[in-house]
Order: structure tokens, then sequence, then C-alpha cells
């Protein structure tokens, strides 16, 4: 059935779509030659370890995720309050900037050793390997598993405890029956996340010299100047993904995991003794090593270097951060509000995978998409000038470009936060209002919205803050002039500056400040 | 209504054609400071994208004809290779150039131009290593080095052109050789900047690194207490001395004018600025490199480090053999 609404969900799909198909066609013409080279080479170590990192990132992000949303969902303690809020700041720090602050706090001459040798050790630690590119990956992308599963728990709880309590269930139980295969949509579109994000991370693994595929696109595109087999190896990394997603939904089935909306309160189970003490050290270690320790250090070397910086022209790379990310996070979440709300209401086959198809830009490294991106933008201002409409190059190199690249970047996290929040609502509601005369639109705002809130505002903050941290598209893409606060981090730890990236980083983790406060804050009242 | 927009968007651009648009690699805080200068001198305004430069090759190839570039500025010989056979550049005639820059550094064509120097040395822990014992890269891949060299990945552009000037000396067979002998002498497995090869140094994690003179000196500089103490730990020495030897190994930052290039006068005129006695000075205080200008004198700390004997290879050379050092280091196995 071809409707407004199905209509309009598959030009959107296919305008976000269309530089990643240019990316594929890209990679066509690859050489077999190069591709030869590679699998005789490294490709297996590269593959290896990029499995490795993937399958301990995502296994340690959920333990953190899911172990920080149940203590703070469940149960009363004090400080818990604190704890909602700061278990989700460790996601304003970029990766890469993580990565270089412990690498420096580790250092030889540095504070841990100076530490470890007045003990009378004289051994050195080297960090930069595998195990704390994990450590500090799941420190930093746990907060997906965190923000999402957390809503998903919020939602079910009142539902499902209060009777299940009243039949006599335990607690735990409760919690393991129920309450956490209902979240599994919340578990997965968040895990999809981390996974995604760690196999296109490039600037920690580049540093840790950890072979990941991404690194190995480059090598191939940088290296031996063959962007087109760096382009196929991408397309290849992005099918592996599709993979895994399509057969966790074939397995996934049919199940359903409606549940009726409730607002009764539960009350929450008061933790003492041990138990407290346990809980309190479970939450801290995310804060203090994810957040917190990496703060105090930005801190410092923003103290110590804010003469130098802080300019007017700080002023304006804030401002530029802060408005690209409002921008990208409030259209990112309109449009993946109607693309979910789409699939919703007419649930075709080919509504479904668009949705998935639509999310293909995280799966690949920024700089490959930005190929993509220029390709096509570069066709479109061609044709422009040939027929007389514009005399240069009117879109390439300008605010809108970036804006889309962002669009086709984030989009997965967008509709991942609603696509999970969607499946937890009964379609019935929709339905009952649908019968009661009110149109599809009306009731999108009626029905739904007011209780997907919770998750829209997640997804904003997701957006935003992923936009604030953006590196690849944003370097190579960006009008003249025009920088970010991520940028000019980038542009002085690439000159191995790290000190002097402090008061960016720190600026980057101001701005985040901004709408995670107000969310969180309205959440607690 | 668009057309009226767009005509006020083209008027807008043509008020401010007194300018030129740059396509950078170079992230150094030098360069911020000669943009500026550079302005205040000729009231030509300086439009940059900073990006790396492959990507942004990239982007100059894709935009063709219509792109707002005038300029590519990068650092390394290859991506200047690179770009010229990409046909990203074209040729330029200047007197001042062809005096001032010696003819190595520059394409024997005229596309590009080097405007600083950098040397690939060794630097050595100087409690465990006397530097009389140091002599060549070659050196490095014997024996008596096992479990003693220390260098970033092969992904370094640095290590990329080293390599390919080994290839152009000895030739692909050789330099496959050598790469595999450093390679099983490794301290340990490449990570991090060459900053950090310096940093492990001092830890007494190897005893000799490879790295460019230019880190050695923001070490010196350094505002970071840990890291002065680490540019006390450790020496500088040039390799490939000897009297029948090629000289260290070297590469540039170089400039090239885009085939395409709207502002080709203020280009040049650009480059000629960045080549002038007083930029280079900038270049060689401010960021610690070695000015292409043969008229001008490296900053005092350079000095300090003795002067040395160049390999004078014809520097467009090394970019021909670019992707056959990749594909070696793949195959030995230095990641």
């Amino acid at each position: 059935m071809m409707n407004r609404w199905s209509f309009f969900n598959y030009i959107l799909t296919f305008i976000i779509v269309l530089p990643i198909a240019f990316v594929i066609n890209h990679a066509l013409g690859s050489e077999t030659q190069t591709l030869v080279h590679l699998k005789e080479t490294i490709l297996s170590e590269y593959i290896s370890s990029t499995l490795i990192l993937v399958f301990a990132v995502g296994f340690l992000s959920l333990i953190l995720g899911i172990g920080t949303a149940y203590l703070t969902t469940f149960y009363q303690f004090r400080f818990v309050g604190f704890f909602v809020f700061a278990l989700a700041l460790p996601f304003a720090i970029p990766t890469y900037i993580m990565g270089y602050i412990y690498s420096d706090i580790f250092g030889y001459f540095n504070h841990f050793h100076i530490f470890v040798r007045s003990l009378g050790i004289k051994e050195y630690f080297n960090v930069l390997n595998i195990y704390s590119v994990i450590l500090i990956m799941s420190l930093a992308l746990y907060p997906y598993v965190y923000l999402l599963v957390k809503a998903s728990f919020e939602k079910s709880k009142s539902a499902l405890l209060n009777p299940a309590l009243s039949l006599g269930s335990s607690r735990k139980k409760v919690f393991l029956k129920i309450i956490l295969p209902l979240s599994r949509p919340a578990i997965v579109g968040s895990l999809a996340l981390v996974m995604m994000e760690t196999i296109s991370e490039y600037g920690i693994t580049e540093y840790y010299n950890i072979k990941t595929l991404t690194p190995a696109i480059f090598n191939t595109w940088f290296g031996l100047h063959d962007s087109k087999s760096a382009t196929y190896l991408a397309v290849m990394a992005m099918l592996m993904v599709l993979i895994v997603l399509a057969i966790e939904k074939y397995n996934r089935g049919k199940a359903s995991y409606k549940i009726e909306n409730s607002n009764a309160e539960v009350e929450k189970q008061q933790l003492k003794g041990y138990k407290l003490y346990l809980t309190y050290f479970f939450l801290s270690l995310p804060v203090i090593f994810g957040f917190l320790i990496p703060l105090i250090w930005i801190g410092v070397y923003s103290y110590e270097y804010a003469a130098k910086f802080l300019d007017d022209k700080f002023l304006t790379i804030l401002t530029n951060s802060f408005t690209t990310s409002m921008l990208t996070a409030f259209i990112i979440m309109v449009l993946a509000f109607f693309v979910a709300y789409t699939s919703r209401i007419f649930p075709t086959a080919l509504n479904k995978y668009l949705s998935k198809i639509i999310s293909l830009g995280f799966t690949m490294p920024g700089a490959v998409i930005a190929i993509g991106i220029i390709m096509l933008f570069t066709d479109i201002d061609k044709w422009l000038i040939e027929n007389y409409i514009t005399k240069t190059l009117f879109l390439s190199g300008s605010f809108f470009t970036l804006l889309f690249a962002y669009m086709v970047r984030f989009f997965a996290i967008g509709v991942n936060t609603v696509d999970s929040s969607f499946e937890r609502i009964s379609i019935d509601l929709n339905k009952a209002s649908r019968s009661l005369g009110y149109s599809y639109f009306k009731t999108l705002f009626k029905v739904e919205l007011p209780l997907m809130k919770n998750a829209l505002f997640f997804g904003f903050i997701l957006v935003f803050i992923s936009t604030i941290k953006e590196l690849p598209l944003t370097l190579v893409l960006r009008p003249f002039n025009y920088d970010t606060l991520a940028t000019k981090a980038y542009v002085l730890a690439n000159a191995q500056m790290l000190h002097e990236t402090a008061i960016y980083a720190l600026g980057i983790i101001v701005i985040s400040l901004i709408p995670l406060t107000i969310i969180i804050l309205k959440r607690q009242v | 209504m668009i057309k009226t927009f767009l005509s006020v968007a083209v008027l807008f651009i043509s008020l401010q054609a007194n300018e030129v648009n740059i396509y950078t690699h170079r992230h150094y805080p030098s360069d911020e400071i000669l943009f500026k200068n550079f302005t205040e001198k000729t009231g030509i305004k300086v439009n940059v994208v900073q990006a790396n430069a492959d990507q942004i090759m990239k982007r100059l190839e894709e935009e063709g004809k219509y792109t707002p570039a005038d300029l590519l500025l990068t650092v390394d010989v290859g991506r200047l290779t690179y770009a010229k056979e990409k046909d990203l550049l074209q040729p330029i005639q200047s007197k001042f150039l062809e005096e001032v820059i010696p003819s190595n550094l520059r394409d024997n064509e005229g596309y590009w131009v080097g405007v600083t120097k950098r040397a690939r040395v060794l630097v050595y822990n100087i409690d465990s290593v006397d530097p009389k014992s140091l002599s060549s890269y070659e050196s490095l891949a014997e024996k008596k080095y096992k479990g003693d060299i220390l260098t970033q990945s092969s992904s370094s552009i640095y290590n990329q052109s080293l390599l390919a000037s080994i290839i152009a000396h000895k030739g692909e067979k050789e330099a496959k050789a050598w790469a595999k002998g450093v390679r099983s002498n490794f301290a340990r497995r490449p990570t991090g900047s060459d900053r950090d090869q310096m940093r492990a140094l001092a830890a007494g994690i190897g005893k000799v690194a490879i790295v460019n003179t230019y880190y050695v000196g923001q070490l010196i500089h350094s505002k970071s207490f840990s890291d002065k103490a680490v540019a006390e730990m450790i020496g500088i020495f040039f390799p490939n001395q000897g009297v029948d030897e090629r000289g260290t190994h070297i590469n540039i930052s170089g400039i090239g004018v885009t085939k395409y290039a709207k502002h080709k006068d203020n280009a040049i005129q650009f480059i000629e600025f960045l080549c002038s006695k007083e930029s280079q000075e900038i270049f060689t205080s401010v960021n610690y490199e070695y000015p292409a200008n043969k008229n001008v004198a490296p900053s005092k700390l350079l000095q300090s480090w003795g002067s040395f004997k160049e390999d004078h290879i014809e520097l467009y050379k090394l970019g021909q053999f670019n992707a056959t050092a990749v594909k070696i280091f793949n195959e030995v196995g230095w990641y």
C-alpha cells in the first residue's frame, strides 16, 4: 500500500542512503591486486583484532551499562540521584581524548609511575596495548547501554514489578525472568551502537596501534593510494554488522515486548550493609575512571593553557559546536521519529528494512562516508553549474553539506533509540485513538509522543553529544575557516601537543552537560 | 527568490576576492602566525581548511575545476608527488624560489616547493648508549640491536618515506631485508607518536629510537615537567655521516598551486612569502623545523645539535616508492 507516510519514508531513506550508494559504487572498481596483497599479509590480523575488540568492548559495556541501570532503577540509597546523572557523563569525553589522557597519566615520568616508584617498585607499566583500549572504549561507550536500557527499565518497572510482587515473586526473579528479557530491544539496540562505533573508531586505535579494520582501510587508502580497495574493505565491514543485526532480528522473531503503561509508583528497595558498599563501589568505578580522572586531567591543563587559547575565537568555536549539534540532534530526532512511526503504523517488510538501511552510515568510518558525501555533492554542484543555476560550488564545502553528513552518520542513533522504545508501547493504543476518529498525525502527537518523551530526550542527548565529538567528517567537509571544539582538539593532539587539547575537551564537556543536566533534572522531578 | 539569494552570494564572494584559499594538512602553531602575518603584509585574506592530506586531496580531486582551493600545503614529499601524479597541481615559475630553495627540495618540473625540512634521526638513551657505537640506518637491522629499537607503526608517513629512501638508494630487495631486520630488533610493538618513542627510551625501554627532529625540540620546550625530564635523558645522532655515505634522511613540508586555482597570483605570492627570510625564521624558531631557504640559518636550538650532511636525493623520487614501502611493511609484519 502506497500512502503518504510510507512515501515520505522512501524518499527520506533514499536521500540519506545516497552517499553510501556512492561509496559502494566507488568500491566496485577496486584493484584485486591490492586486495590479494592485503589478504596475503595483514588482513587476517586486522580482522581478528577487530573481532576481539568489538566483542570485548560490547561485553564490558553490557556489564557496566545494564549493571548500573539496574542498580539505579530498582534500588534506593543515598546519592542515587547523583549517580543517575554522573553515570552518563563519560559519554561527553571523546574516546580518543580519553586514550591520550591515560597514556599521559601512565607515562614513565608522570603521576602514576612517580607514585609507583615511591613505593620502591621499579617496573614500568606500559598501557599502550589492546587491554587498555578495551577498557577505555568500554568506559567511553557503555553510556549508550546505560541510557537506553535505563529508559526501558523505568518503563517496565511499575507495570511489572507491582503485579508480580503481589503474586509473591521475588524481585530478583521478576527482574531476570521478565524485565530483563523485555528490555531486549533496548539492550540489542544500544549494543549495536557500541559495536558499530568500536569498529569505526580511529583515533585511539591509531595511537595505541591496534590494527582493526578501520586502520586497515586507511593503510590501503593513504599508504597504497588505493581508495577503491579501501572503500571495498569498509563495505565489507558494513556487511558484517548488517548480518549480525539481521541474525538478531531473526532470532527475536515475532516476540512482542509491549507492555501497558502504568504510572503507579513502585517502592524502591532500600540497600543496606555490604550490598550498599558493593553498589557504591560498582557505580563509582565507571564514574571515576570514565569521567572524574579525565576531568581532573582536563581541568589541570585547561587552567595551564587557558591564557593561550581563551579568546574571541574560542567563543566562536564554542558557538559552532553548540549550534551544529543542536540543529543536527533536533532534525535527526524529528525525522527518526517519523521513520519509526511509519514502520509502526504500516509494518510492511519494506518499511522495517528501511529503518535498518537508514542506519548504515554508522557502521562505516566517517572518513569513508565523507568520500560518498563529497562525490554526491560535487556531482549535484557540477550539474547546477552546467545548467547555469549556480556559478561556483554551492553545496560542497558548505555548512549544509556538513549538516547532511552528520545526519547520514548519526541517523542510526536516532532510529535505534526511537525504535527500541516503540517496541515497548502497544499498538492497540494507536488503534484505539484511530477508531475514535483521530488521524495518524494527531494520534502521533496525542498518544505516542507523550509516551516516548524519555526515549526522544535520550536520543537527542546521544546525537547531540556524538555530533559535538564528531571528527573525520567535520575535518574534511567543513567550509573554510570553520572550526569546532573537536577539530581544534584533534589538530593539537595530532601535532602531539596533548596538554593543549585540554581546554577544547573541557568545552566539549561543558556543552554536553547542558542538555544532559536539563533532561536528568527534569526526570528527577 | 533563489536567484536573488544566489546573486547576493556571488556578490559577497566577489567582494572578498582579494583572498587565497588553502587546503592544508599542517597543524602547527607556526602556521597560524604566518597566515596572520601574510594578511597584515599584503591585505590578502587567508582562508583555510585543515584536514588529513589524503582526504583533502580526495576532496580536491572530486571538486575538479570548480575547486575553491588555490593551494595545497602538506607534510611529506610522498603526498606532494601523489598530488602531482593525480593532476591536482600546476607548475609555477618564480625566480625568487629558484634562487633560495635548493633544487632537490623542489619538484623537477615546478609543481611543488619544499618550505621546511625535517631530519629523521636516531635518538638514544645517554645512560646506556655510547653515540660512538651508532652509525647508520642500515646498522639498525644488525643483530646487536636485538630488543633495542623503538619506532612508530608503519602507518607513520615518515617511516614510509624513510623506507622509500632506502628503496631508492639500495633497491627493493635490500630495503625489505632491512625492514625485516629492524622489525626483529623492536623493543616493543610500535605504538604512540614520535614523542612516545622518546618517552619510552628515557624509561629504559629500548636504546635507540627513530624520530623527527622537531619533536625533540617540542620536548625540550615543553611545559610538562616529565617531558623536560625525558629531553634531558636523550641524545641526538645524525646517521649515515661517513665520508662515502649518503647522509641523513630528510623530508619536507611542501606546497603547490592547485591546477584550477582562482587566485594564482596570490597563491604564488603566498608561497614566496612562506619561503621568505622572516617566515622561515618563524618556522625554525616556533616549530623547530629546518629552513628550506638556503640563506636562512636554523634556530639556535637546532644549531646546538650540530650541522650534518643531508641525503641529497631528489625528493620527488621518494614519492614514487611510497606504495612499495607500505607493501614491504605489510609483508615483513612491521605493523
